[in-house]
């Protein structure tokens, strides 16, 4: 629609600042000079770009922001791109990367241009520059789609700055579906029907999000589009009807389901038709994860006395434990690299987040000390994890490295936020 | 409990009336054998009595049934909610069980409350009701409305084993999504972890 793009210089070599996979990093420092309006940029929007950009980079997790304000004097009301020869004054700023951008628009143009340069202050040369053009509206979009490219260029690996979150938010006396962007911007409640309406799940194209709802006095499952269109009820099954997820295929979901009195995984056809029973036994079975591959699911189950995560064939053959430490761990969530699984799990009495390995191998604890965190749910490339927490009194939706670093809230709301579940890479 | 006073202060009135009235007659009447008709007199004193004792029992369950009665139609409160369909009618005469933390089996003292909640049914045979079960906030919620469906289940049983016919008992779980008690301390989450019943239709 908007976007076009090219390179102003060419990459000469690769070269990975930081290696993101590691278990420990160090941020990278970055300076960020002020931008600069050419032509008649409106003067508001260097320094709109400007913060979005900032934020961005220091939600990545990657980046140890300096920002203009916390320059030497002399550079700090410096703007604009500098030139090859005049990067030898940025040394004194401290960090080893400079990223320097403007904006340029004039009367009568239909679209703005942002365009950036990355440089590495360490060897005092130009890494790469890009230009962004599209119409204004479009400009927080464009921004993260450049936060993207920077955080490729620096770590061999593409950004999710251009993804979505969608999770539950108290509304009244009910719950609604709200879905925000990777920053907590543009947060939409995309329902509106004052009912409860629980576990928000993406289909894999991005388009919709299928969830439960109480509208008809039973735990249905409901679609809807992400604009708020579309609204239909997909499954009325007696009893529950919860905790769905799509397939990666997109033909089937995996559902909790209560036909039989109690809660059991079920999977039923993308259009709500056919379940099929996967789980037998008499526990509770909760929670169904896909593995990125589709032919495996992991989910909760209470059958050895206490809820535990195990996994099974998609076809519900060849059941395993997975987890045996500590006596409730819940809500599992399969990494998109296939790896790992995020859970939540009690330990000394609270409820934090915790991945293990595939094989059972490798458990790791990502939050202590910080409230009750559940509902883990990866980002589209696994370098992230979305949960809720109640560290700052109501719960609300955090993100963190898959390492556990950097946790942060997503939105400056006051809390009432539960169940997230993050999109793909939206175009 | 005025109005019920007063009844069974009438009847005790009436039936010494009665027991009162009787010899008068007998001795008008029977002047000259009274001596004689001393015993039937007594039996007949005695069966009257007994007779008055067995319809002053029959007005006082009678009038404990109306009671009742009024005192469930009086205790419904109509309960709409936005965003969930229909009306639903609570009573705090059925009232509440609860349950351990990440239990759904019924605790022993409870059983009494589903069997008193299982008698009022018993007399009121077109009422329809649903089994709620809730969850104190501590878990996954998911998890919750699994353990919410088992324990709303539980209690549907039992009342199933008490001879309320299936038709007239659903089942819902809520999970941890309708706490009573905001609080976030076990005295909120016992009270939270919840068996609870509402009446669809009267």
């Amino acid at each position: 629609m908007f976007l076009l793009f090219f390179m102003v210089i060419p990459l000469a070599e690769a070269r990975v600042y930081l290696d993101i996979n590691a278990p420990t990093f160090v941020q990278i420092p970055i300076v960020l000079p002020k931008w600069k309006g050419v032509n008649t940029t409106p003067p508001g929007l260097p320094v709109k770009v400007y913060e979005i950009l900032a934020n961005d980079l220091t939600l990545s997790g990657f980046f140890k922001v300096i920002d203009f304000s916390r320059l030497p004097s002399p550079l700090k009301e410096k703007g604009g791109i500098p030139t090859d020869v005049s990067l030898i004054e940025w040394a004194s700023a401290g960090g080893e990367i400079l990223l320097a951008g403007e904006t340029a628009w004039k009367p009568g143009d239909q679209n703005l241009k942002l365009r950036f340069h990355l440089f590495d202050l360490v060897e005092k040369k130009h890494i790469v520059g890009k230009q962004y053009e599209g119409p204004s509206q479009a400009v927080r979009k464009m921004v993260h789609r450049m936060a993207d490219e920077v955080v490729l260029q620096l770590t061999g690996e593409k950004g999710v700055h251009n993804t979505k979150i969608a999770f539950a938010s108290v509304r009244g006396g009910g719950k609604e579906i709200s879905i925000s962007d990777f920053d907590g911007a543009e947060m939409k409640q995309i329902t509106q029907n004052q009912s409860i309406n629980l576990s928000p799940a993406w289909s894999p194209d991005g388009k919709k999000i299928v969830f439960t709802s109480y509208l008809r006095r039973n735990p249905d499952l409901y679609l809807i589009d992400v604009d708020g269109q579309n609204f239909r009820r997909l499954t009325s099954y007696p009893g529950l009807n919860a905790a769905p997820a799509w397939s990666p295929d997109g033909k089937k979901m995996a559902v909790m389901m209560g036909m039989e009195g109690k809660a059991d995984i079920y999977l039923i056809d993308a259009n709500g038709n056919n379940p099929k029973k996967l789980t037998t036994g008499h526990g509770n079975e909760a929670s169904p994860t896909w593995s990125p591959d589709g032919r495996q699911i992991a989910f909760v189950s209470d059958r050895s006395g206490s809820p535990q995560v195990y996994i099974m064939g998609s076809d519900g053959s060849n059941v395993r434990r997975l987890t045996y430490e500590g006596g409730y761990n819940s809500k599992p969530s399969w990494s998109p690299k296939g790896d790992r699984i995020a859970f939540c799990g009690r330990v000394e009495g609270r409820y934090d987040i915790l991945t293990i390995g595939v094989d059972g191998s490798g458990l790791q604890r990502l939050t202590s000390n910080s409230g009750s965190n559940e509902s883990p749910c990866w980002s589209p490339e696994g370098r992230y994890i979305a949960f809720s927490s109640t560290r700052l009194g109501g719960s609300k939706i955090f993100i963190m490295n898959a390492n556990g670093f950097n946790q942060r809230p997503l939105t400056s709301a006051k809390g009432g936020e539960s169940g997230p579940a993050w999109s793909r890479q939206l175009e | 409990m005025g109005k019920k006073g007063l009844a069974v202060l009438v009847l005790i009135l009436c039936v010494g009336l009665l027991l009162t009235g009787c010899p008068k007659k007998t001795v008008v009447k029977e002047e000259p054998s009274m001596r004689k008709a001393e015993e039937p007199v007594a039996e007949r004193e005695k069966a009257a009595k007994l007779e008055a004792e067995k319809e002053l029992a029959r007005i006082r369950e009678e009038e404990a049934k109306k009671a009742t009665e009024k005192e469930f139609e009086k205790s419904l409160v109509a309960k709409r909610e936005p965003g969930i369909a229909g009306e639903v009618f609570e009573s705090r005469l059925l009232k509440d069980i609860h349950f351990d933390f990440d239990k759904y089996d019924i605790r022993p003292g409870d059983t009494e409350i589903l069997k008193e909640n299982a008698a009022l049914l018993m007399k009121y045979p077109k009422v329809k009701i649903q089994v709620e079960g809730h969850c104190d906030e501590r878990g996954t919620s998911e998890y919750n409305l699994a353990l919410g469906e088992r324990r709303a289940n539980a209690a549907k049983k039992y009342l199933l084993s008490l001879g309320i016919s299936t038709d007239r008992i659903s089942s819902i779980s809520y999970g941890e999504e309708k706490p009573l008690d905001a609080g976030h301390n076990e005295e909120a989450w016992s009270k939270n972890r919840r068996g609870h019943i509402v009446i669809l239709s009267k």
